[in-house]
C-alpha cells in the first residue's frame, strides 16, 4: 500500500482506511445495520474486532502510523499519564481495537438506536442557542471519537444538521439513513472535488438556520492549496482553510464539536466556540485562517490526550515518511 | 435598471480587484471555472461580492447553471 506512507495532503483521499469507510458506507450500510438489528450489538462487536484485528495484522503502514501518533501523544506528560504504557504493539491494538468499539456505536446510532447510546453534553447549548433562534453555524468536527454524534444535536433540538461527505454518493447515503431513522434531522452533502455546487448548497443551509458540520483534520483533493501548517502534537500538520474561509465569506459562528466514548453506551461531548461571526480582513484571510486553524489543532490536541486511542487517521498525519 | 455592458464591468471589476486577473482575459465567454480555474471559495467570495454590489440575493439553484461570465450577466440582469 504505497499510498499509505503519502502525506495527508493528497495522499488520504486514496488511503485505505478512508477507501474501507466509503465501500461501508455503501454498499455495507445495509447490511451492518441490518447485522445489528437482527443480532445485535454483541455479535457485531465480536464481527467489528475480527475485522479490526484482520486489519490490523496486515496493514502495516497503518500499524506505523498508529505507533507514531501515540509516540507522540506519549511524549506529553498528560497523554503519557492517560497511555499509561510506553506504546508498543499492545497499545496500537487497542488503538485499532478503539475503532472497532467506534464502528459498532456508530451502526447503533446508523440503526436510530441512539436511545442505547447516553451522552454529556458540554456547551453544547452554545449551539442550540443560535438555531433556537433561526440562526445557522458552522461545527468542525475531527475523526477523533464519533462524527456520527452530530446527529444528536439534531435529535434534540430539532435542528437540521448537514453532514459534509467527501463522497459521490450522498443521494444513496441520505435514502439509506432516511429509511433507517426517518426522523432523524441529520442530511448528507456530497462534496466532489471541483465542484462548487455543494458550497452553494451549504450557504443555503446556513441562511435556513441550519448547523453544517464539516471534518477539518483531513486536506482533501478540492482543497488545492487553501491549506495551512499549524502545530499539533509537537511536529506542524498540513489541515485545510476552507471551513474557516467559508465562515468568514458567509458570515457565521464556527464552532468546534467531539463526541468521545467513555465507555460502551457513553459518550462526552464537548462542544466549544472557536470564533464568533468569522471577520478575516480582506488582505490577510489566510493568515486569519492559519491562525483559526492554530486553535482549532491546539484544542484537537487536548482531546487527543484525553481519549489518544480515538484518533482514527490510520495514515502518516505528519508526513514523516516524505521527510529527509 | 442596468444594461448588461454595465453589469459585465461590475463582473470584470469584481474579477480584476479581488482576483487579480487581468482584464483582457475577461470576455462574456469566460468559463469561470475551466478557463479561471476559480474554485468554490472563490466562487462564494464572488457570489458575495456582487450580491453586496447589486444587492440580490442569488438561489443556489440559479447558481448552478452558472459557467461562463455571460451566465453571471444574465442572472443579474434578470433579477432586476
Amino acid at each position: 500500500m504505497a499510498t499509505n506512507s503519502r502525506p495527508a495532503g493528497d495522499g488520504d483521499s486514496s488511503n485505505r482506511w478512508t477507501r474501507i469507510t466509503e465501500r461501508g458506507t455503501l454498499l455495507g450500510m445495509r447490511v451492518t445495520v441490518w447485522c445489528y438489528r437482527n443480532f445485535g450489538r454483541r455479535v457485531c462487536l465480536a464481527l467489528a474486532h475480527v475485522v479490526v484485528t484482520y486489519f490490523f495484522l496486515t496493514d502495516g503502514a497503518g500499524r506505523k502510523a498508529s505507533r507514531a501518533y501515540l509516540a507522540r501523544v506519549w511524549r506529553d506528560p498528560r497523554g503519557r499519564r492517560v497511555l499509561g504504557h510506553r506504546p508498543g504493539t499492545w497499545q496500537s491494538f487497542l488503538h485499532y481495537r478503539a475503532f472497532a468499539l467506534a464502528i459498532v456505536d456508530r451502526l447503533a446510532i446508523w440503526s436510530g438506536a441512539l436511545g442505547e447510546i447516553e451522552f454529556d453534553a458540554h456547551g453544547i447549548e452554545l449551539v442550540d442557542r443560535l438555531t433556537a433562534e433561526g440562526h445557522g453555524a458552522l461545527v468542525i468536527g475531527a475523526h477523533l471519537g464519533s462524527f456520527d454524534a452530530m446527529r444528536l444535536l439534531a435529535e434534540r433540538t430539532n435542528t437540521v444538521v448537514n453532514v459534509l461527505m467527501f463522497t459521490a454518493h450522498a443521494q444513496r447515503i441520505n435514502r439509506i439513513f432516511r429509511e433507517l431513522s426517518p426522523d432523524a434531522g441529520a442530511r448528507v452533502i456530497a462534496v466532489e472535488p471541483g465542484s462548487v455546487h455543494s458550497v452553494f448548497e451549504i450557504r443555503a443551509c446556513l441562511a435556513r438556520g441550519e448547523v453544517v458540520a464539516i471534518l477539518g483534520d483531513r486536506v482533501e483533493a478540492g482543497d488545492r492549496g487553501r491549506t495551512s501548517r499549524v502545530p499539533f502534537l509537537g511536529d506542524p500538520v498540513e489541515l485545510p482553510q476552507a471551513p474557516f474561509l467559508l465562515a468568514d465569506l458567509l458570515g457565521y459562528p464556527v464552532f468546534l464539536m467531539l463526541a468521545l466514548r467513555i465507555r460502551t453506551g457513553r459518550y462526552t461531548v464537548h462542544t466549544e466556540k472557536l470564533a464568533d461571526r468569522v471577520r478575516l480582513p480582506q488582505n490577510a484571510r489566510e493568515k486569519g485562517a492559519s491562525e483559526l486553524l492554530t486553535t482549532y489543532a491546539a484544542r484537537l490536541e487536548n482531546y487527543c490526550l484525553e481519549a489518544p486511542y480515538q484518533w482514527f487517521n490510520f495514515f502518516d498525519y505528519w508526513g514523516d515518511a516524505r521527510s529527509p | 435598471m442596468q444594461s448588461k455592458e454595465e453589469i459585465f464591468g461590475w463582473v470584470a471589476d469584481v474579477l480584476t480587484h479581488e482576483f487579480e486577473f487581468s482584464a483582457d482575459d475577461l470576455v462574456l465567454e469566460t468559463r469561470l471555472i475551466d478557463d479561471l480555474d476559480l474554485d468554490s471559495i472563490d466562487a462564494v467570495d464572488m457570489a458575495v461580492r456582487l450580491e453586496e454590489k447589486t444587492g440580490f440575493r442569488f438561489a443556489e439553484e440559479e447558481l448552478r447553471s452558472v459557467k461562463t461570465i455571460q451566465d453571471v450577466v444574465d442572472l443579474i440582469h434578470g433579477h432586476q
